[in-house]
């Protein structure tokens, strides 16, 4: 592979332009029973725009897996391992989680 | 929430759950009396028989919530001690999935705090079971957990 020379710009010095912290947050995302399986994934990591809620972070979801979509009736949303309302804004370093209807027992 | 008496418990194992022990471990000589719940796995459901059953969990969250239960337990019952194990992975039929032992002085509050736990888990207690048949697989149906209503921007105490 080719060198390429370093030649940093003025503006950015050596690092490549990272947006403002409060622009972007990441987020851990969990997926249980069945949406684990639509979903093909127990955990992923996803930064959006920061005070992005549960509710369209799941429609962030659902736009890439459809069949998600026909279950948001029958799924809660968690924040940082409490039950949390669809319309609650997120934060950079939540702990989100998608979960079916619970079966234990 | 109030703190739970160190020697309650609450687990989740993927061996099989040793009842006897859990029973004990809940009985003390001021109390008189230990209500248990044991639930396993039945050998059939909606009429199809069944193999076996896998559970899963959102572990950390579920043992906060089991704990949950037990600090409400104190709270609302007279009862001494809690254990409350629920178990995960690949169930056979007979099976035990969940056991509650409940010790309190009096019978009534420990009839009553079981009944509660048993319940209240059910509904609350994020684990999930994947029944298995001789043609498929299903998740179990299960209930919605309740979770709080829609409320204008404001951060909650978390």
């Amino acid at each position: 592979m080719p060198l390429v020379p370093l030649a940093p710009s003025r503006s950015t010095g050596y690092n490549s332009p990272v947006p403002p912290v409060s622009q972007t947050i990441r987020v851990k995302v969990l997926f249980f029973g069945r949406l684990k399986e639509l979903t093909g994934r127990a955990e992923d990591s996803i930064e959006f725009a920061d005070a992005t809620t549960l509710e369209q972070l799941f429609a962030l979801y659902s736009a890439r897996h459809p069949d998600l979509a026909k279950y948001r009736s029958s799924v809660v949303a968690s924040r940082n391992q409490e039950f949390a309302a669809w319309n609650t804004p997120l934060r950079a370093g939540d702990e989100v989680a998608f979960l079916p209807p619970v079966s234990g027992g | 929430m109030a703190t739970l008496p160190h020697d309650d418990l609450y687990q989740l194992v993927r061996e099989p759950i040793d009842m006897a022990a859990l029973a004990q471990h809940v009985r003390a000589p001021e109390d008189g009396a230990i209500v248990t719940f044991d639930g396993f796995v039945r050998n059939q459901s909606h009429n199809r028989a069944t193999l076996y059953l896998d559970y899963e969990a959102y572990e950390s969250m579920a043992v906060a919530k089991m704990r949950e239960i037990g600090a409400q337990l104190h709270e609302k019952y007279r009862i001494h001690r809690v254990a409350m194990v629920h178990r995960l992975g690949r169930l056979e039929i007979g099976e035990t999935s969940v056991f509650i032992a409940v010790s309190a002085p009096h019978r009534a509050a420990a009839f009553d705090a079981c009944r509660f736990a048993i319940d209240t888990l059910k509904r609350t207690v994020p684990i999930w079971k994947k029944e298995y048949f001789a043609d498929g697989a299903v998740w179990a149906d299960g209930e919605l957990p309740p979770t709080p209503a829609a409320t204008p921007r404001s951060e909650s105490a978390s």
